[in-house]
């Protein structure tokens, strides 16, 4: 046990002293989180549209005055003798409105009539937003110049949105790329100082020292598990401050999730660190990982159930897809442990794999050196 | 004049050389860009289908089955649950084992025969706005068309008819029609709405740039790691050509790049060629130039390869994030929307939707060129100035 700690404080005064080092593990991770937290998002306001109105009457004036009033659209110029289509081939518009000609005398006489949505869908998402913001505008408003109100229909939606009810998207944004930063530097920092003793042959001292295998290792694991966790409260603060997040769950269930998962995912870079004695090549393999996979295949930005079947079974196995679920349930839905107390188990279940892998190889190492 | 081309041509085939020899490099020129495109276009992919749907039912009555199967019909939401109360629904929906549920009250069937305006309740987990936003505007869709099939299908009773009278007798005439706007949505460029066009054809630029900067830094650094900086130095060829030597054949090598990625976007996920081939691979060009700048400039930052491979680390996320590859530009808080014009890859993005999906040319797309290329013109000079003054 003396050596373990021995070999902890040994390898956070080496963490100390590297200023790259530092910067990489206290400032990036949060210059990261500021920058993804901020950057992504997929609420799209005030979409620049323009409107073609062929019958230039009262009632197609107020159509295009219900356009306006929609935070999703904000109107600009057409040029006089110009397509609405172009606006949209030049990126100046993102949809087009034509309401053709007849459109007052339609509505006067009763009769039904339509009115022209083109809409650039070359961003699909945001596509298929405005599509359903320019029917609901054109809905409403056909209703009322019908006369029907709401309640009139036979049906009538309440649509209630709950746990965040403006949709902010960095509420959902947010709390998994604190999960996504986690799974990227931490691992880093134990790879780079796995493959470093390998790289530069200290490793040959730590053979022929007095320290085991196992003590070794559990040194390594333990100063990093306590940068990591330094890191994950420093990212906890700033997503408290910047997003408005708070913890709305049970604390408890948000702490022993976070110690399982930042458990797993030093002990994966320590593997990846006693694997590859080449620091360069070792930072790939992690960045690969903890970074491409935790960011596309855990459900961060898109829900996993989109994607494909055939490369969902992957996240599985990523840790990150878990600790997202545990960090929306416990920073923005506020619910406890009923969902998530299987969630411990898997995550030190997958880190003490990735635990044993290294210790079997130093050992196999060591008795080879 | 000649004697200065020779000593490039020199340098020029000892770049092409070592790069020839060096397999690792041919490897990372094939693998990364294939697999990131092939993952980015896959995994994200907003499109809302299976949507899990709670119900709970106080109702049960034919009207109101009616009303769950037109929710299932629709491929955007499937049931996955019947609950007693709505306090265990919201349970569920709490715990996230669904995304929505509905309400349907105990009166909803009386008030449909009565023809009466029932109210039902639709909860969505709004965790995710994005999702939250397109399903409710899906359930808004499916219960406005259900509304015009009720509508179409009963003869209205008129307000004054005694309740429970008029249903057996069709004295009441089929209601005059109203008046009534339909919005006919033609969606451009992408009627499928294939999410893949999107990221694919924003992440080639930042492939390109990502490509580049990592293969160029990586040749400068070895010079230096192995101390083979000085011996270039001894070369009586100037500064300027034994930049413009080294930059030459790792170019030639990334456009091919260019061509690999255009071939997964199209085998792989159908994304069309409407526009100019030859303005996409100039443009493309033009980024893998910014990123070889980009690269030769980390490069005299530091000492080794695992430097340089950290210091990208500072560069490459904004230089992906802010330009519009992966999430909309319209997006993003105001503040940040103008920084995106300093990034070569937002305009490759532009540059690269309008002709491949759009089947725009030059006479659209110039203001991003010129963009393009001035950035690629800077970087590349700031790093030729930076590697001389290190050569010195």
């Amino acid at each position: 046990m003396r050596r373990v700690v021995a070999q902890a404080r040994k390898e956070l005064t080496q963490v100390m002293r590297d200023r790259l080092t530092l910067a990489l593990a206290l400032v990036l991770p949060l210059a990261l989180l500021a920058l993804n937290g901020t950057a992504i998002s997929l609420s799209v306001t005030d979409l620049p549209i323009v409107v073609q109105d062929l019958d230039a009457t009262a009632s197609s004036r107020s159509l295009v005055e219900a356009f306006r009033g929609s935070l999703t659209f904000r109107i600009v110029e057409l040029k006089p003798d110009e397509q609405p289509e172009e606006a949209l081939l030049e990126n100046r518009a993102r949809a087009a409105i034509v309401i053709p000609r007849g459109f007052e005398r339609d509505l006067l006489r009763r009769e039904s009539t339509e009115t022209q949505v083109l809409i650039d869908a070359s961003d699909a998402n945001t596509a298929n937003v405005m599509r359903g913001a320019a029917t609901a505008v054109i809905q409403k408003f056909s209703a009322s110049v019908s006369g029907v109100a709401a309640s009139g229909l036979p049906i009538n939606l309440e649509t209630r949105l709950w746990f965040n009810p403006g949709r902010q998207s960095d509420k959902y944004i947010a709390p998994s790329m604190l999960a996504v930063g986690l799974a990227l530097f931490p691992p880093l920092l134990a790879a780079l100082a796995m493959s470093r003793e390998g790289e530069q042959k200290t490793i040959m001292q730590v053979y022929v020292s007095s320290i085991t295998a196992g003590e070794y290792l559990l040194g390594k694991v333990a100063a990093y598990f306590l940068i990591a966790l330094a890191e994950w409260f420093l990212s906890l603060l700033l997503s408290f401050a910047m997003f408005g997040l708070s913890v709305r769950g049970d604390p408890s269930a948000l702490f022993v999730c976070t110690v399982a998962y930042l458990f797993t995912n030093v002990c994966f870079g320590a593997m990846v660190g006693v694997r590859i004695p080449n620091q360069a090549a070792a930072i790939q393999a992690v960045q690969i990982v903890g970074f491409l996979l935790s960011y596309l295949l855990s459900g961060a930005i898109f829900p996993l159930s989109n994607i494909p079947v055939q490369i969902r079974w992957i996240s599985n196995l990523i840790p990150a897809r878990y600790y997202i679920d545990v960090v929306r349930d416990t920073l923005v839905r506020g619910s406890g442990w009923e969902g998530l107390w299987l969630t411990p188990f898997i995550l030190s279940g997958i880190g003490l794999f990735f635990f044993l892998m290294a210790w079997m190889r130093i050992r196999r190492m060591q008795i080879e050196a | 004049m000649f004697v200065e081309l020779g000593r490039w041509l020199a340098l020029f085939v000892k770049e092409l050389r070592q790069i020839g020899r060096n397999r690792r490099l041919i490897v990372m020129l094939i693998i990364p860009p294939t697999v990131n495109l092939v993952l980015f276009g896959f995994a994200l992919n907003p499109t809302v289908t299976n949507l899990r749907l709670g119900v709970v039912d106080n109702s049960s009555s034919a009207e109101s089955r009616e009303l769950v199967t037109a929710f299932t019909e629709s491929l955007a939401f499937k049931v996955t649950g019947y609950y007693l109360s709505e306090s265990e629904m919201s349970e569920d929906l709490s715990e996230g084992k669904l995304n929505a549920g509905i309400v349907i009250p105990s009166d909803y069937a009386d008030k449909r025969t009565r023809g009466e305006s029932a109210n039902i309740q639709l909860l969505v987990d709004a965790v995710d706005s994005n999702t939250a936003t397109i399903a409710a505007g899906y359930a808004g869709r499916i219960v406005a068309s259900l509304n015009q099939t009720i509508v179409a299908s009963t003869p209205r009773k008129s307000p004054q008819a005694a309740p429970g009278g008029s249903a057996q007798t069709p004295s009441v005439p089929p209601r005059a029609s109203r008046a009534s706007i339909t919005p006919r949505v033609a969606l451009l460029y992408n009627p499928a709405l294939l999410n893949s066009w999107f990221i694919v054809t924003g992440l080639i630029g930042a492939l390109l740039v990502l490509q580049g900067s990592i293969v160029a830094a990586a040749s400068m650094v070895r010079e230096k790691e192995v101390g083979t900086i000085e011996q270039l130095l001894m070369t009586p060829a100037e500064a300027g050509a034994i930049i413009t030597a080294k930059i030459a054949p790792i170019f030639l090598l990334l456009t091919a790049d260019i061509g690999l990625s255009l071939t997964v976007a199209r085998i792989v996920f159908g994304v069309p060629v409407r526009g100019s081939l030859l303005l996409f691979v100039v443009s493309g060009s033009l980024c893998v130039l910014s990123g070889i700048g980009i690269g030769t400039m980390i490069a005299t930052f530091v000492n080794s390869q695992q430097q340089a491979q950290l210091m990208s680390f500072f560069v490459n996320p904004p230089l992906i994030l802010l330009s519009g590859a992966m999430t909309p530009i319209e997006a993003m808080p105001q503040w940040i929307q103008p920084l995106t014009l300093l990034n070569p890859v937002r305009h490759f993005g532009v540059i690269s939707r309008g002709i491949l999906l759009k089947g725009t040319g030059m006479d659209v797309l110039y203001p991003n060129f010129l963009a393009l290329l001035g950035f690629c013109i800077l970087l590349v000079s700031i790093s030729a100035w930076r590697f001389r003054r290190q050569l010195r």
